[in-house]
């Protein structure tokens, strides 16, 4: 029978480190994606990425289950990131640089050639008018995209109110629309 | 402000699910007969539907056993004696309350002075006020004082708006 997060994290708290590996299994990806979404940088996203979790698994005792053990891995996730990103110095790579060989990897790409055209571009400006986003922005839009939150669970990762989230995802959206007209 | 412009504005809102059961039914009837507003809602969803397979296709190449093995390595490392007196030290001073203990402090102090200058009964409309402006822990604290017309803004960093703590602490006390 698999384990509930909340078991995982109890044995965690007990020490044994393979709950947790199993725990960094069901999240890496996803915390990942937030990162990344967060940060552009593919290498400096995966250095987040484990970053955060070692750094969960620090303060895993101090974890009460007051909340989700996705939104606490969220919100370190979130921080480390953005932090991470404000102490940059080296140039950000764009997250979608290679991204178009991954799409054929998978097959994903259009059977007409205009419309792969169209969304390879749209693709392209989606990961630069992404970056023009403050880190606040990002992070609402990006949480909503990848896990599809409530404004309530981002709310709790971000630490503000359900209406300031529902304002920032509303001013990123609008500002995503502008900036992507052209290929909408 | 027109019916699509108010319709246009709850479009996403609908679309997450936020809106109550009737304003949905209304946005829903709404978008569904009406050209500009269906393709606002096209175009909200392709942005999500774009920006999740980027993120998807990135995190779809990403590997657990060699993504474990840092975390593993790192857990493992035995870190010099100060970096672990730090964390400790840190963990047990930047209790959660602290975010907005120290702004509240001086708000109090600030309260005080003011009552100690202009007792109750004086014609003076002082104002003070702390408002958290960001995610990381940034706050701004405001006094105006009425007489002087002298307004002090100070602005606090506190270390624990990146502590991941904080977010249990948000539970029973306000987001700071």
């Amino acid at each position: 029978m698999e384990l509930s997060d909340w078991q995982l994290v109890e044995k965690c708290q007990a020490g044994d480190a393979d709950a947790f590996q199993v725990l960094v299994s069901r999240y890496h990806q996803k915390v990942f994606m937030v990162i990344l979404g967060l940060m552009r940088n593919r290498e400096d996203a995966l250095e987040v990425a484990q970053e955060t979790f070692f750094r969960a698994y620090r303060k895993i005792k101090s974890f009460q289950g007051g909340s989700s053990f996705y939104t606490w891995i969220y919100r370190i996730a979130v921080n480390n990131a953005i932090d991470a990103q404000r102490k940059q110095k080296r140039n950000p790579l764009d997250f979608h640089e290679n991204i178009e060989g991954i799409f054929e990897a998978r097959n994903e790409v259009a059977n007409d050639p205009f419309a792969d055209v169209h969304d390879r571009e749209l693709r392209e400006n989606m990961s630069k008018a992404i970056n023009e986003l403050t880190p606040e922005h990002k992070a609402v839009i990006v949480l909503r995209t990848i896990e599809g939150m409530s404004y309530k669970d981002i709310g709790e990762i971000l630490g503000c109110s359900e209406g300031t989230v529902m304002s920032r995802l509303h001013y990123a959206r609008k500002k995503l629309q502008e900036k992507l007209r052209a290929y909408l | 402000m027109s019916q699509c412009d108010a319709i246009q504005e709850s479009i996403g809102r609908w679309l997450d699910g936020e809106l109550k059961a009737t304003d949905s039914e209304a946005v829903r009837s709404h978008v569904e007969g009406c050209l500009a507003c269906g393709a606002a809602r096209q175009r909200l969803e392709k942005i999500q539907t774009t920006l999740g397979g980027l993120l998807r296709a990135q995190a779809s190449q990403l590997e657990f056993a060699p993504f474990w093995r840092e975390v593993r390595r790192r857990i493992d490392e035995k870190r010099p004696w100060h970096e672990e007196l730090i964390e400790r030290v840190q963990s047990q001073l930047t209790a959660p309350r602290l975010a907005w203990a120290v702004p509240a402090a001086i708000i109090l102090a600030l309260g005080f002075i003011s009552y100690a200058k202009w007792p109750l009964g004086g014609q003076v409309s002082n104002y003070a006020s702390v408002e958290s402006i960001d995610t990381h822990g940034r706050s701004v604290a405001l006094l105006r004082e009425d007489e002087t017309k002298t307004t002090i803004i100070w602005l606090y960093q506190d270390p624990e708006g990146d502590n991941e703590n904080v977010e249990e602490a948000t539970k029973s006390g306000p987001a700071f």
